[in-house]
């Protein structure tokens, strides 16, 4: 059922702002509606906060990972406004920590860099002091191309010029060379032509030796700070991430009511949006217990206006809303599919599924999963969706005989899918057939409702009469009535399918167009033979596991082996069955059931609350 | 050849091409999950679900190999001494689902890949992203009901 909307205004003092958001979110009673020509709220603090803790937290991933996939944090609602300064504190420690974390590693690899420097000089054993310019002469430190040294060795130069060699390698020869500081640009040109490059020692004074050790030192008690930085950042990310995580989601609530745009004027705000009808005096109260001076006007929306769609479903319907949502939920105006849907969705379920066994694991895994994670919103949704299915799984698995892919106990059934598919195809077809009547019986319904009779004969009710009377041809006794059904029904669709055409011409082609609709109506029943498909493939798979385990089923290590292969290998058969039931019965809902009569193209109602990634809020 | 060789022709055929469809789909959707999931790496669930879908056919044509080689006595059991005729008969059965294996796994992974791009930038749509990929593997499942049906008939 689609819920009764009722727009709300709200007025109340602009100092109270917050307060009215924050009631509002808590409460999780309306969806505003933001106006864009509304101001921000002044908590612009938060928002920053915010920014920087997700950073921190990015940052931690490095030190500690989230554990598991679930929100293990519980936190009381009544707590949640609270923020302590110790929490700042630890944000600003984590945050100067990550800080001095950054300066010694700059640092480290300045040290490093400057030790790389070193090497190749060691030889070098006099004090720099003495390589520096003199009055007359230039002193160059640096490195040939050893190639190109060898021919520098031997040739004689116009100029000055002497060099000592140093070391070398492979690449490079390393020497020191004098000459006259007048002849220093000539040098120079010479020296380029022998692809010299100078190298300017990082010291200037003592030798070489001495400062290599004074760098390396230097390197290991940076990075012993590092270490120890990092172990304190560890520390921090195992003791105290929860709280940060907390943090988080307080300053996101935070931030999320200040970027609330709301219409203002010199004194006062405006919240507009749209409430459950049902919640409008529990909306009263909530806003009269957090502000004194306020005003709310509850109307009923307008005409042409877009209304949020909330459902209003019994326990059971309400699980399965999540699978209608996915594809397109309904329209406030519009029919809510759900409770049509939900027993469908569950019954074809376990027709795919079809083993009891699974069946019972799904119903055990489902419900231990359930217990610890404690999911929320649609995850949960989805689970009891499984869970629900689990039950039709079990009673369609005993209905075939299918134990874990086994016979264990005969088939209720007079056959089963292994031994005769095409009476289980049969089965799965007629389940097609009246799966897709009950959406053209919907149709009508709603048809009916809006005065439209005659569609309703011509477009349901006529194919209905083909498709019943196709199927009557097959039954011995009632042929003939079968067939006067059936030809009644395409009389019916060929003289009025082209109704709404112009022209005796274009009313004649658009009936034999309309009949040449049996083919999609034909692939629509087809498309159910799926489940027999699924079914099947469930059973087999599970048949080679139990096949694969009694192979080596020989001795003491064959039978904890063979163990294992059912472990493993029904468990993998499980998942893998439970994504395709998943995934075909939404494409049957979707395509062949929602196809004949959902028109869908709402908005969801989605109330204005608390978003959390991290926590569980709790409410008393 | 011998008539039980034909049928185990057959037989590796559809675990060869199932197989060699699914992983080539799983590819494709693979790596465009890898980089949605590296800017959105909150999406990976949703991207495992949407990866494993092409995942089937390789399932399905192992799972006619297996019911050739039930049937034919490979697997527990003496095997079957069968004429050249049915094996060839087992044979043209496995073909379907070898052949269509290898197209729509292929083509479901590309579907999928798309499924992921958009899941990527529309979380929301996922669901409908599962339902595209899913509308390519109905050929896949007629094709494995038709090499069931006639395999069960021989």
């Amino acid at each position: 059922m689609i819920a009764p909307m009722k727009k709300v205004s709200v007025v109340c003092m602009k100092e109270d702002r917050d307060k009215l958001l924050t009631s509002l979110q808590h409460s999780e009673l309306i969806m505003i509606t933001s106006s864009e020509e509304g101001l921000l709220g002044s908590d612009t603090l938060s928002s920053r906060r915010q920014t920087k803790i997700a950073e921190l937290l990015k940052e931690l991933d490095k030190y500690s990972k989230k554990k598991g996939l679930f929100n293990s944090t519980d936190v009381e609602l009544k707590d949640f406004e609270k923020i302590s300064d110790k929490d700042v504190e630890l944000c600003e420690e984590l945050e100067e920590k990550f800080s001095k974390k950054e300066n010694l590693s700059s640092s480290l690899t300045k040290l490093k860099e400057k030790n790389l420097k070193f090497s190749g000089w060691e030889s070098l054993t006099s004090d720099l002091s003495l390589l520096s310019n003199t009055k007359y002469s230039v002193i160059l430190t640096g490195v040939f191309p050893v190639n190109k040294y060898e021919v520098f060795k031997e040739t004689s130069f116009e100029t000055e010029l002497s060099f000592v060699k140093v070391s070398a390698d492979e690449k490079v020869v390393r020497v020191i060379l004098t000459f006259l500081k007048e002849d220093e640009q000539s040098v120079r040109n010479i020296l380029a032509t022998y692809s010299f490059e100078e190298v300017v020692l990082p010291v200037k004074t003592g030798t070489i030796k001495e400062e290599k050790e004074k760098t390396e030192k230097e390197i290991i008690k940076t990075e012993e700070l590092l270490n120890k930085v990092n172990s304190e950042i560890e520390d921090i990310a195992k003791s105290s991430r929860v709280d940060l995580e907390t943090l988080f989601e307080k300053f996101r609530a935070r931030a999320e009511r200040s970027e609330v745009r709301l219409l203002e004027t010199v004194e006062t705000v405006l919240v507009e949006g749209f409430v459950k009808e049902a919640d409008t005096e529990n909306l009263k109260k909530v806003i009269g217990e957090a502000v004194d001076v306020f005003d709310a006007e509850f109307y009923d929306p307008e005409e042409d206006e877009e209304v949020p769609t909330a459902l209003n479903n019994g326990k059971f319907t309400s699980q399965f809303e999540s699978i209608t949502e996915m594809f397109n939920a309904p329209s406030y105006k519009g029919f809510d599919p759900n409770a049509v849907m939900a027993p469908w969705y569950w019954i074809i379920f376990g027709m795919m599924m079809g083993d009891a066994g699974y069946g019972l694991m799904m119903a055990v895994l489902i419900f231990l999963a359930k217990k610890i994670m404690k999911p929320k919103g649609s995850t949960e949704k989805l689970m009891n969706v499984l869970f629900y299915s689990s039950f039709t799984t079990i009673i369609f698995g005993v209905l075939f005989g299918s134990y874990f892919g086994e016979e264990l106990i005969p088939s209720v059934l007079p056959f089963t899918a292994m031994e005769d598919p095409v009476k289980m195809l049969l089965v799965t077809i007629v389940v097609g057939v009246l799966h897709i009547f009950t959406g053209m019986i919907v149709k009508i319904v709603l048809n009916v409702k809006a005065g439209h009779i005659a569609d309703a004969i011509f477009d349901q009710v006529s194919w209905m009469m083909i498709i019943a009377g196709i199927g009557l041809i097959f039954i011995a006794p009632l042929q003939k009535v079968g067939m006067v059904i059936a030809i009644v029904g395409a009389l019916i669709v060929l003289f009025t399918a082209g109704r709404s055409k112009k022209g005796v011409v274009g009313k004649a082609v658009g009936g034999l167009v309309g009949l040449y609709g049996i083919t999609s109506y034909f692939s629509d029943i087809l498309s159910y033979s799926r489940i027999l498909a699924l079914g099947l493939a469930t059973g087999v798979v599970g048949m080679v596991m139990n096949m694969l385990a009694g192979m080596i089923q020989g001795n003491i290590i064959g039978f904890i082996l063979s163990l294992v292969i059912y472990v493993v290998g029904h468990v993998f058969n499980l998942v893998l069955g439970l994504l395709s039931a998943y995934v075909h019965d939404c494409r049957l809902q979707y395509i062949e059931f929602y196809g004949k009569f959902y028109e869908g193209g709402g908005k969801p109602f989605r109330p204005f609350k608390i978003r959390t990634n991290y926590i569980n809020i709790k409410k008393d | 050849m011998s008539g039980i060789a034909i049928a185990i022709f057959g037989a590796t055929l559809c675990a060869l091409l199932g197989g060699t469809g699914s992983a080539i789909g799983v590819m494709a959707a693979g790596r465009a999950a890898a980089g949605v999931t590296s800017e959105k790496p909150e999406l990976f669930g949703k991207m495992l679900v949407l990866q494993a879908l092409p995942g089937t056919q390789g399932i399905y044509g192992f799972l006619i190999a297996v019911l050739v080689m039930v049937n034919v006595g490979l697997l527990g059991g003496t095997p079957a001494d069968l004429t050249v005729a049915e094996g060839w008969a087992y044979f043209f059965a496995t073909l379907p689902m070898a052949i269509v294996g290898l197209t729509s796994g292929v083509a479901q992974g590309l579907t999928a890949a798309s499924a992921i791009h958009m899941t990527g930038k529309q979380p929301d749509a996922s669901g409908k992203g599962i339902t595209m990929t899913a509308l390519v593997e109905t050929y896949a499942i007629l094709a494995l009901l038709t090499s069931i049906l006639l395999i069960f008939s021989l």
